[in-house]
């Protein structure tokens, strides 16, 4: 009996909201041949709160803690473009100590998400217990720093337009150096579990890969694109902060499949605190909030868009402003929306298991898909 | 006078650097796109702070995206991000944010659209990026983009799609009150 | 009893009840009835004897099964208080992913109009008895979303709530006092089975 007559039925398998591997409320639809996969339907929307919206009644103050919640993995991030958005309005010219301090704030915040992105990534590639925890335990170290310094674990809420809310406590240097020689430690326990286990590398080597020409088309940005060799950082590109005067190293991948994505912010893990511990020696004293910025912030007429690095990508504020101490419309460009668009190209071609390790690997954080 | 008053307010907030950028820019435009009509917008009232924005009418988009993307000194090929403002009287602006790789350039493109004829062409010929922000943006705001590969709701539930969140004119929920002791965990 | 024994079949003559048998009349004796003391009446008294539902309660409470269910912001405080720094494992749970295994579901996170009949159709997979923890503001009642008429103002408007949990989001030990807090509710409801 030959195998020409046995007529297959493509069916079509729901990884539906609730499942352990989609990393927040995701549903794909996949039509699958067998066990390969022939399309691939994302349907996105199941957390969309509103924040656009919600931000177009609130005062600037008040919406630091929206983009908080969008981008709960890294914060500091988030609320940096924004109040750098609100500052470029009113031509606020922000201290040189809460430059710096922002700067260590935000490399440490990119720490400690791809610290949760490499134990999450380990649960995908099958790896259930011991990547996670041992990554969990650094990032606690450096959550318990964060609430030192700004008082809530996760919501900070402490960026403000004009410099910072208060200033940072007395040993702030010491415990900063005292988190990056723990966070080294806990980079090298990770790379010596994942890396090269023959069992990571069989799963992720030439599974979901992306072309640098079709990255660009499909508007990714962040290690997804630079692992498909593309060197385009927003801290190289258009520097913000004092990234002009910092010396860094822009990752690139070679082939643009899943481990190239892991082993980019692996390494990107290591410049942070290359970049943190230069910083440390440039941190000047002085005041950390701008005399201009009043309680009461009117902005004048205009429009900005500003764009920086975060963890995952290309974190942009588009910021349309009538003359109220309101924003008119808000508009959040995350990076996760235009990266999962490229999901489709990679993963028709592969396996059901495959298609889990990819969607981990482009690491996308539901509340800014959504907003 | 009003020139004068121009040139303070540009030299408050544009370094020599920003302004020198948007000359060099404006000027190449100028010179290698062909029959679209382009207007400059970033020193009028609404004042842009960071990049270049220029104007032009619907019927021009396809038009000048397939020229800003195929021409070499501009070759704009990242379409950052694509959406739209709600001026309530004036209509609806659709915004788009354009990056080159090669010559690191970025541009932003508006378009007004009146409130009774709210539909534009898609441009997902040209860049496969702008898929799923045009599905938001016309699930948001109403406006129907045409030719689009897939023009279904992409946020939003199924069964609340009649109404357009984002517009100025749409409301927020009310709160709704407990009415005190006679609520109990259910069993 | 008689035995029809027309043919003289010798098989059939034998005797058949232990009163006819001539020697087993004399062996067998009636044996003597004591109204009954159970052994663990007079060994220890009071104290295997407990009612059932305290012991099916201490067994519930002792090893609840939370489905991970986390659907944004609170859902990175739930996962952390898995971890070993808030250790969730010491009351008995282990986070499981069916709904079909698990006693406990965490609503972790914003509920929207979208996801409603999702966590609808979750809950009542899970077999009864099962319980709901609502963690977190936007759970209780909508939280900071609230104005936004595409978010459920509270999930307890698709399913029941035994537990809810304030702040956003939570700390871990909060999360932790209300594991506690179940368990002193299992307990107290216990007669109120099958829930």
């Amino acid at each position: 009996m030959s195998n020409k007559q046995i007529e297959t039925q493509e069916i079509l398998v729901n990884m539906g909201p609730q499942h352990p591997s989609t990393h927040g409320v995701f549903r794909m639809v996949l039509s699958v041949d067998g066990e390969m996969i022939t399309d691939v339907q994302p349907y996105i929307g199941y957390l969309h709160r509103g924040a656009e919206k919600l931000c177009e009644t609130m005062d600037y103050r008040q919406g630091i803690g929206f983009m908080d919640r969008t981008e709960y993995l890294a914060n500091f991030n988030a609320e940096l473009s924004y109040v750098m958005a609100v500052e470029r309005l009113l031509d606020i010219e922000v201290p040189e100590r809460a430059n710096w301090i922002r700067m260590i704030l935000v490399e440490l915040n990119r720490l400690s998400s791809h610290f949760m992105f490499v134990g999450a990534f380990g649960v995908d590639c099958g790896v259930f217990g011991t990547p996670f925890l041992y990554s969990f335990r650094e990032r606690e170290r450096l959550i318990d720093f964060f609430e030192e310094i700004s008082g809530d674990r996760m919501m900070y809420a402490y960026f403000r337009p004009g410099g910072l809310a208060w200033d940072v406590p007395a040993n702030f240097v010491s415990r900063v150096e005292e988190v990056l020689s723990s966070s080294e430690q806990g980079i090298k326990d990770m790379d010596g579990l994942l890396t090269n286990n023959e069992i990571f590398l069989s799963r992720t080597k030439q599974v979901g890969i992306i072309d640098g020409k079709a990255a660009i088309d499909w508007g990714m940005s962040g290690p997804s694109l630079r692992a498909s060799g593309i060197e385009y950082d927003i801290r190289r590109a258009e520097p913000y902060l004092y990234y002009n005067d910092i010396d860094f190293d822009v990752i690139t991948g070679i082939n643009g499949d899943v481990f190239d994505r892991y082993f980019v912010r692996l390494q990107e893990m290591r410049q942070s605190i290359n970049i943190v511990r230069q910083c440390l020696t440039n941190l000047t004293s002085g005041a950390i909030l701008a005399d201009a910025a009043a309680r009461n912030l009117r902005t004048p007429p205009g429009e900005v868009y500003i764009r920086t690095e975060a963890p995952r990508g290309e974190y942009g504020i588009y910021l349309v402003s009538n003359g109220d101490n309101r924003p008119y419309r808000l508009k959040i460009r995350s990076a996760g929306f235009s990266n999962l668009q490229a999901l489709r190209d990679m993963v028709i071609g592969s396996y059901i298991p495959d298609a889990v390790v990819i969607l981990g690997s482009i690491d996308i954080v539901l509340g800014e898909v959504d907003r | 006078m009003s020139e004068n008053n121009e040139n303070q307010q540009l030299d408050s907030f544009l370094d020599n650097k920003t302004k020198d950028l948007f000359d060099k820019l404006w000027n190449i435009i100028e010179k290698n796109i062909n029959d679209v009509s382009i207007t400059r917008i970033d020193l009028e009232e609404k004042m842009s702070k960071v990049d270049l924005i220029v104007s032009i009418d619907k019927k021009d988009i396809l038009n000048l995206f397939s020229q800003l993307r195929e021409n070499e000194n501009l070759s704009f090929d990242y379409l950052r991000c694509l959406t739209a403002v709600d001026l309530q009287d004036q209509g609806i602006e659709v915004v788009y944010q354009l990056y080159s790789m090669s010559t690191k350039f970025n541009l932003t493109v508006k378009s007004m659209l009146s409130n009774d004829d709210l539909n534009i062409e898609s441009v997902t010929s040209i860049w496969r990026g702008a898929n799923w922000y045009e599905r938001e943006t016309s699930e948001m705001f109403g406006i129907i983009f045409n030719n689009h590969p897939d023009p279904r709701n992409l946020l939003l539930p199924e069964d609340m799609l009649d109404v357009f969140p984002l517009r100025k004119s749409h409301p927020l929920a009310e709160i709704e009150v407990l009415q005190g002791e006679d609520i109990e965990p259910s069993h | 009893m008689e035995v029809n024994n027309e043919n003289n079949d010798p098989d059939l003559s034998i005797p058949i009840l232990p009163s006819e048998h001539p020697n087993e009349e004399d062996e067998l004796t009636l044996a003597e009835y004591k109204p009954g003391k159970a052994l663990y009446k007079s060994v220890l008294p009071g104290i295997l004897q407990v009612p059932a539902d305290l012991i099916l309660a201490m067994s519930r409470k002792s090893s609840l099964w939370p489905m991970t269910f986390g659907l944004a912001c609170c859902a990175i405080e739930m996962i952390a208080s898995y971890m070993a720094h808030y250790d969730l494992d010491r009351f008995g749970s282990v986070p499981w992913p069916s709904p079909r295994q698990s006693d406990v579901m965490i609503v972790a996170g914003t509920v929207t109009k979208k996801m409603a009949p999702a966590v609808r159709r979750l809950y009542e997979q899970m077999p009864n008895p099962k319980w709901v923890i609502s963690m977190g503001a936007c759970a209780t009642n909508g939280g900071p979303y609230t104005r936004y008429d595409r978010v459920l103002q509270g999930v307890d408007k698709v399913v029941p709530v035994d537990v809810y949990v304030p702040g956003c989001p939570p700390r871990p030990e909060a999360l932790l006092d209300s594991f506690l807090v179940l368990q002193e509710q299992i307990m107290e409801d216990r007669k109120a089975s099958g829930k």
